[in-house]
């Protein structure tokens, strides 16, 4: 095992309460550099206030977040963002009226030198030509005909997202359900940039309910049911079969007897 | 799009291209507008030939230059997906108090200059304060910038009247001669507000905060997760609408003299028309100030062209309305034309990948 390594992040005994809903609970696992964790469940399992916790949206009733060893205690997604961990909501997207690159430096924009920087002049050929880079690096080529986002198309704004999104993580991604929506090659598409992210070196944690892809591109499944860890496990433990029981509960239940022969 | 794609795709592209081509050429808002500009102006000289004369430029340009300020605040405010109602009341609030002051300062002696600038700042804080009123019913009390302004519009114009009575304030001869006097064409007025323009142009389109305007516009869910602060940043859109709202009651004040309860009437609906006339989508998110500024001139062109062929200035609203239907139906053309490009792309782009390696 990895264990002696200091994981990029762990979260360990969070607890979520809304009102009388005990959203999460004891919730503790890890995630090490270069290391893709599928984070798999129900509907209502969860995942959804998990991310929301670690990217920083919600403050955890209890628990801790460590990055890179150190304790974080954030209050907002800048500070999260500002920890290294860059998360993709499943439905924040672009902004479609602005370019490429603007949409990459969104928030982080590059300015001009000298006095036109001062009174706030950002340079925007710098932001272009780096975001195609930054895009190309990661795996994802975007036509250069194409000006702003809405000329895209739904795979491609897919693949500027997470390049936005992988290009600014410097030690964690949270990629909330990045394939929903896209069509099977657009998705293996979007694996394949995810595998880009874990060879730089990223923490990446994907949320999807798309267990074939969660088993074809993770090196380890965390499954949640009703707020809690059930399972964290290597993904080679896992069949479609075992997993999807997991997911809902079956496997705890006594299997029926087998008719003998 | 992956770069081992081979002749079909190339030649998807140049189709596309080809159709987004003539759809440019269709639709270009500006192109159209030059064209419209150029009609309306040798239809009005064939009428009254005195319509290019100088002092008909000089005071075609200082109009212009009034609604230009107005717009371009407009326009700020529709590229962050809002709308203000309220700049119309707020030239006539801000012309009003200023008038007040200036009265007073004239009247204990100051020296001209004095009395005009300082003016000016106030036209601009009471102007900013209308504003700020806005901003806080719409970031604070979540009231729909419609709303909030209509609010503004329906208030500030009542308070013009309740101020003044419903008469001019003051009688500032030297405000008239300034605002007549100037280089060539320009009146002083002109050149100042065209120079702001320019800047408030140039900042629009080439700075973080007009960068941030067009995201929030556009979608403010995520200019939001990209860690802007939408809040102050819509806020401080409808101050800077309302100071130059402002500005353009001191501006009113120069050209009359006076402070008039009247001034800036209907004039948030002008400005509306110039930024959509312009090519800005109501909706936000787009929209080019070049465009804004020829909207603003096409429409001081039909203002002053109708008065000059002896047309009943109260049919201007009618002519107003009427290009606002037909910028409306460009735009409309220009996304269903654009719907008919993607149409008639090969299969094969519509499909694109998401980007492989």
């Amino acid at each position: 095992m990895a264990d002696e390594r200091v994981p990029a992040l762990e979260v360990r005994g969070i607890n979520k309460y809304y009102g009388g809903v005990h959203a999460l609970s004891d919730v503790s696992f890890r995630a090490y550099a270069g290391e893709i964790v599928g984070l798999v469940g129900d509907n209502g399992a969860g995942k959804s206030t998990l991310i929301k916790v670690i990217s920083g949206a919600h403050e955890p009733d209890t628990g801790e977040i460590y990055v890179d060893g150190q304790r974080h205690h954030w209050r907002s997604p800048l500070e999260a963002i500002e920890a290294g961990i860059e998360t993709l909501y499943q439905d924040s997207g672009l902004a479609p009226d602005l370019t490429i690159g603007s949409n990459v430096f969104l928030g982080r924009e590059k300015m001009r030198r000298g006095l036109l920087g001062r009174l706030g002049f950002v340079d925007q050929r710098a932001m272009e030509r780096e975001a195609l880079e930054d895009l190309k690096k990661v795996g994802i080529s975007v036509p250069l005909s194409k000006r702003t986002v809405a000329e895209l198309s739904g795979g491609q704004r897919q693949a500027v997202a997470i390049g936005r999104a992988i290009s600014w993580a410097r030690k964690v991604i949270l990629l909330d359900e990045p394939t929903n929506n896209l069509g099977a090659r657009q998705a293996i598409e979007v694996l394949d940039v995810m595998r880009s992210a874990r060879e730089q070196g990223l923490a990446v944690i994907f949320i999807s309910h798309t267990l074939p892809h969660v088993l074809e591109v993770t090196d380890r499944i965390v499954v949640m049911r009703l707020g809690r860890v059930v399972r964290d496990a290597p993904t080679s433990g896992f069949t479609a079969e075992n997993l999807l029981a997991t997911i809902t509960g079956l496997d705890e239940l006594r299997p029926p007897p087998t008719p003998t022969a | 799009m992956s770069t081992a794609n081979s002749a079909p795709e190339r030649q998807s592209e140049r189709h596309g291209r080809g159709a987004s081509r003539l759809v440019a050429i269709l639709a270009n808002q500006q192109m159209v507008l030059v064209v419209v500009l150029i009609v309306l102006v040798a239809f009005f000289w064939s009428r009254n030939h005195l319509f290019i004369s100088s002092s008909e430029i000089g005071n075609l340009l200082t109009d212009f230059s009034g609604l230009a300020l107005l717009s371009v605040g407009e326009m700020y405010v529709i590229v962050s997906g809002g709308i203000d109602l309220s700049v119309g009341s707020a030239v006539a609030v801000s012309g009003i108090l200023g008038a007040f002051a200036m009265q007073d300062m004239l009247n204990a002696h100051y020296p001209q200059v004095v009395v005009l600038l300082v003016g000016t700042v106030i036209c601009a804080l009471v102007g900013a304060t209308v504003g700020a009123i806005n901003a806080l019913m719409i970031t604070k009390a979540r009231l729909a910038p419609f709303v909030a302004t209509l609010v503004m519009l329906s208030a500030g114009a009542g308070l013009a009247l309740v101020f003044t009575g419903g008469a001019p304030v003051g009688l500032d001869s030297t405000a008239i001669i300034f605002s007549a006097s100037g280089v060539g064409p320009f009146s002083y007025p002109a050149i100042i507000i065209i120079v702001m323009v320019a800047i408030l142009g140039l900042y629009l389109h080439a700075s973080r905060y007009g960068r941030y305007t067009f995201a929030i516009g556009s979608n403010s869910f995520a200019a939001r997760a990209a860690g802007i602060n939408v809040q102050r940043h819509v806020a401080s859109i409808y101050v800077l609408s309302g100071a130059l709202a402002g500005l353009t009651g001191m501006f009113f004040y120069l050209r009359l003299g006076s402070g008039a309860p009247t001034s800036g009437q209907d004039a948030e609906l002008t400005a509306i028309a110039a930024v959509v006339i312009g090519g800005s989508s109501l909706f936000g998110g787009s929209g080019r100030m070049s465009g804004t500024v020829l909207g603003a001139f096409v429409l001081t062109v039909v203002t002053d062209g109708l008065i000059f062929i002896n047309i009943q200035p109260t049919w201007n609203q009618v002519v107003v309305g009427a290009f606002i239907f037909f910028a409306a139906a460009l735009q409309a053309l220009r996304l269903s034309s654009g719907g008919l490009a993607r149409l008639l792309r090969p299969a094969s782009t519509s499909e694109e990948s998401t980007g492989g390696r």
